[in-house]
């Protein structure tokens, strides 16, 4: 689709990621955005947009990051702490380099391990005061988490279509393949069989540990640049061709009107309808896996496989590294750790400009395609090589 | 250890009260629209359907079928420690098609619970006075 400007990822970093770093948020924060800078090969004087997501109780602030790595005026700024993790930040990125609102946006989500967890327990913990809000109509009733919806989502999948524990295995274990190629990055190392996957604890069933994504401390920067400017930096652009946000009318995840046909499918209808590219020409993906039952979501919204046929799909090795779709090939959030989306933005980009080092695809793709979250809200994107 | 741990209890206010005093008076209150009759679970200020603000509640049938569960085998609140494993559930009611509330399926071997269940509201006591709307299965 023609764009009055074509917005390129120019840069992308990682900071320190591990169980405990015992860094604060602003400081891993500061170290993704150093990384990714040097990565793109600029100095803060050449950023004037930062957009940051974070969780409401770990709020990160995008004016305040922007003062502490000195960067002079922001022509552009957000700091959200709703919707779709990582891809808020970078769909609001985009879309300021494309109206011109600015030039070069730094982009992150940083996140300490007890995130997802540490929120829901705090506010229905202590101070005896009751549970505000909503939530007294969920965590009454023992729904504290994600992992709580994750496997009333699964269930549904299972009783609509007929799909099995084994399906949502078959990809635990292909991504994994792909995290024992990355040791650096991953923290797991061994091959899983379905033995494993199958054994692996209960969190709330059908939902198996082994289906979550691995909690840690992180921060992930990506820089966005317009393609004139992007032509002048030290890596090869990767292009976002077209992307798109998506809603369901409820907004509690538990109480989506149909659960098998949540945000996803209408970011994915919505993407698809801004480009000439179709589900044919994508060579890589790198889809959300905060619970494995997500990615395979994304994989029937996206149109690589018919509704209801994740498993056979993943299954018939369609995303191992020989198949049509590899998929998550740096092994995906269960693997590398929690960072809400970001981690797919930067394995893809790094694929698609021949920056993967060791795990270079053994066809080098030229089209990927990225998604973040499911249930009430929902993004994704294709990049291009350039 | 006998320290009993206190239990989630909401924190009812304008929208939610109803619900809550329905609950302790034994019926299934929802948040029904003055205006054009819509049912809304959970409670807003607005009827999404019409986008009238004057809203009421009605007690419905408490009668509904299982739209989806999982069987929380891990407790992420102490309270819950001793009562794993349970049925956390979204249930369908029948007074609206699409209207659904999340709750807890009772009186049931968990594993025994099935998608399209017919279930009918019971009510157990959550604590300071709170009782709580679940489900509990039909018998045929």
């Amino acid at each position: 689709m023609s764009k009055k400007n074509r917005v390129a990822i120019v840069g992308v970093g990682y900071s320190d990621v591990s169980r405990g770093t015992g860094y604060s948020l602003d400081k891993l924060t500061a170290q993704a955005s150093v990384a990714a800078m040097d990565d793109a090969g600029i100095k803060p004087v050449d950023i004037d947009g930062v957009v940051v997501h974070s969780f409401p109780h770990q709020f990160v602030s995008s004016t305040h990051t922007a003062a502490m790595l000195g960067i002079p005026d922001l022509a552009f700024y957000s700091g959200n702490v709703d919707g779709a993790a990582y891809s808020v930040a970078a769909m609001h990125a985009i879309a300021a380099i494309e109206s011109g609102s600015a030039e070069t946006v730094l982009t992150l989500r940083t996140v300490h391990k007890d995130g997802a967890a540490g929120g829901a327990a705090m506010l229905a913990g202590g101070g005896g005061k009751g549970i505000p809000g909503n939530m007294q109509f969920s965590m009454p009733y023992g729904s504290f988490t994600g992992s709580h919806w994750a496997g009333m989502y699964m269930t549904r999948h299972m009783a609509k279509y007929g799909s099995t524990e084994e399906d949502f295995g078959s990809f635990a274990i292909a991504q994994r393949k792909f995290a024992v190629a990355n040791p650096t990055e991953s923290f797991f190392h061994e091959e899983l069989t379905m033995e494993d996957y199958l054994n692996s604890r209960y969190i709330a069933k059908p939902l198996h540990l082994l289906d979550c994504d691995y909690p840690v401390d992180s921060s992930s920067a990506l820089i966005f640049t317009t393609e004139e400017r992007a032509r002048d930096m030290k890596q090869k652009p990767v292009f976002f061709d077209s992307w798109a946000n998506g809603t369901t009318k409820e907004a509690d995840f538990s109480l989506v009107g149909e659960m098998t046909h949540s945000s996803p499918f209408m970011a994915a209808d919505r993407m698809w309808s801004r480009t000439s590219l179709k589900p044919s020409d994508v060579d890589t993906a790198g889809l959300y896996d905060g619970f494995s039952f997500i990615a395979m979501q994304w994989f029937e919204a996206l149109g690589f496989c018919g509704e209801g046929e994740a498993g056979s799909f993943v299954r018939s090795g369609a995303t191992s590294a020989t198949g049509s779709l590899p998929t998550n090939t740096d092994g995906g959030a269960c693997n590398v750790g929690r960072r809400h989306g970001a981690n797919f933005f930067i394995e893809v980009t790094r694929q698609l400009r021949g920056t993967a080092g060791d795990r270079a695809l053994p066809k080098k793709p030229e089209v990927g395609v990225v998604s973040n979250a499911v249930g009430g809200f929902a993004a994704c994107a294709l990049l291009t090589a350039d | 250890m006998t320290t009993e741990v206190s239990p989630p209890l909401p924190l009812p206010n304008e929208l939610t009260t109803p619900f809550w005093d329905g609950a302790a008076n034994g019926q299934l209150v929802i948040q029904s629209c003055n205006a054009c009759g819509h049912l809304q679970h959970a409670p807003e200020p607005i009827c999404s359907a019409c986008l009238s603000f004057d809203l009421g509640s009605a007690a419905v049938s408490g009668k509904g079928t299982v739209y989806t569960f999982c069987i929380p085998t891990q407790a992420f609140h102490p309270y819950f420690a001793d009562k794993l494993p349970f049925v956390l559930a979204v249930v369908e009611l029948d007074d609206q098609p699409g209207l659904k509330m999340i709750t807890n399926i009772v009186d049931v071997d968990p594993d025994s619970v099935r998608v399209g269940d017919r279930v009918e509201v019971t009510f157990n006591p959550l604590g300071e006075g709170f009782m709580l709307p679940v489900f509990r299965p039909i018998s045929q």
